[in-house]
């Protein structure tokens, strides 16, 4: 069984704080804090393949409690252009996932990339 | 109401649009799918910063605005800077319109006939039909502002000239530019040029004038990019699952996966 714990991170590089524009497509990114990154380490609930937006709901551990955060990503349209699929991401996979947080510190965030502790792969902005 | 300027401008193109509707020599070759390149900054030419991004604080374009307007974006750009510049194409209700469905992201696909060109955006989805079969505008009775408006064309050898009329204006920010807080008034229009400047390239140049909110007509050149052969468009949902609302106040608030704010502070 997977470790899960909640990393926050504030590792700002150049690269990392370029999130996907598509992620933003059909609204304002107002409540998102591009300027600092949070490392989530848990496990997939659920991946919502949906327009306008892929949701990836993820149990975190916090401090004992488990804590579901809902990561938002771009269009299924566009994802699936860029080699994502609609099982990319599997309930129970173990995952560390890294967004761009809400400002106001709610269980939420725009996704940047996420690392699978099966056999290691990357999908979305890793290095 | 449509303004006095709307009509001449119609009645002008009208006019020009049945002196050009001689039958046009082979189209261009404009299928596959395509990109607009670059983020969703309209003019990305006088953006400030440069690269800056649409609807992050402090970032900004030069339209030839009036005081009046210069005014008017100022404040949008403050809204932008609260938060509260909500885009309102969150609803999931109306088009991006025009100019705004030329400066979408996902894909775009060109449908070319001689007598219309469709021009299908994938997000939103939205529609630009622009008619080359040598119509006119409706009459000033049956002719009233619609998102994307009224497009009337002709092809100049490769080039689709068109010029776009009869624009909804913006009201309280229901149909905006970009998310930078660009907005027009109901006497804007526009005309386009748009050919294919490479086997990979269609570029689009629009020539938008706004005599309420411009001194000057504001050009702003897109490109789009050939996506690799068999590259898929899909169904653009926006309704599907809809967990951006907006408030009264303007702020775009996140829904959890139970349908609930997960915002700290709703309003």
């Amino acid at each position: 069984m997977t470790s899960l714990r909640l990393q926050i991170g504030v590792a700002i590089t150049a690269a990392m704080v370029l999130v996907a524009t598509t992620a933003n497509a059909h609204h304002s990114a107002a409540m998102f804090d591009d300027s600092r990154i949070v490392e989530l380490k848990g496990v997939v609930k659920e991946l919502q393949w949906t327009n306008p937006h892929v949701w990836l709901q993820v149990s975190v551990d916090d401090k004992g409690a488990r804590k579901e955060w809902s990561v938002e990503a771009g269009s299924p349209n566009t994802l699936s252009r860029n080699g994502w699929r609609s099982t990319s991401f599997k309930p129970g996979d173990a995952v560390t996932v890294r967004v761009n947080p809400m400002k106001d510190g709610s269980a939420a965030g725009n996704f940047i990339g996420a690392k699978f502790e099966s056999d290691g792969h990357t999908i979305g902005r890793w290095n | 109401m449509r303004s006095l300027g709307t009509l001449v401008i119609v009645l002008a193109v009208t006019a020009g649009a049945q002196a050009q509707s001689s039958s046009p020599g082979p189209l261009p070759d404009w299928s596959g799918v395509w990109a607009m390149q670059g983020n969703t900054v309209f003019d990305r030419a006088s953006v400030q910063p440069p690269n800056g991004r649409a609807g992050d604080a402090g970032v900004r374009e030069s339209p030839p605005y009036n005081d009046e307007w210069e005014a008017i974006y100022r404040r949008n750009i403050d809204r932008v800077k609260a938060g509260t510049f909500a885009d309102p194409v969150s609803t999931c209700g109306t088009p991006h319109g025009f100019p705004r469905i030329m400066n979408v992201p996902d894909v775009y696909e060109f449908a070319v006939t001689p007598q219309t060109t469709w021009i299908l955006a994938e997000n939103g989805p939205g529609i630009l039909r622009v008619y080359t079969d040598g119509r006119s505008y409706p009459a000033k009775e049956d002719l009233w502002p619609t998102y994307t408006g009224a497009s009337i064309g002709h092809w100049e050898g490769d080039t689709l000239v068109f010029t776009t009329v009869s624009l909804k204006a913006s009201k309280d920010n229901d149909v905006i530019v970009d998310r930078t807080g660009v907005v027009l008034s109901d006497a804007s229009h526009a005309t386009t040029r748009m050919r294919k400047i490479d086997a990979d390239t269609i570029e689009a140049r629009m020539v938008i004038e706004d005599p309420k909110a411009f001194k000057a007509p504001w050009a702003v050149t897109k490109q789009y990019k050939k996506q690799p052969a068999g590259t898929w468009a899909w169904d653009y949902a926006c309704a599907e699952n809809n967990r951006n609302p907006i408030t009264d106040s303007g702020k775009t608030l996140t829904l959890g996966p139970d349908g609930k704010p997960l915002d700290k502070k709703v309003d």
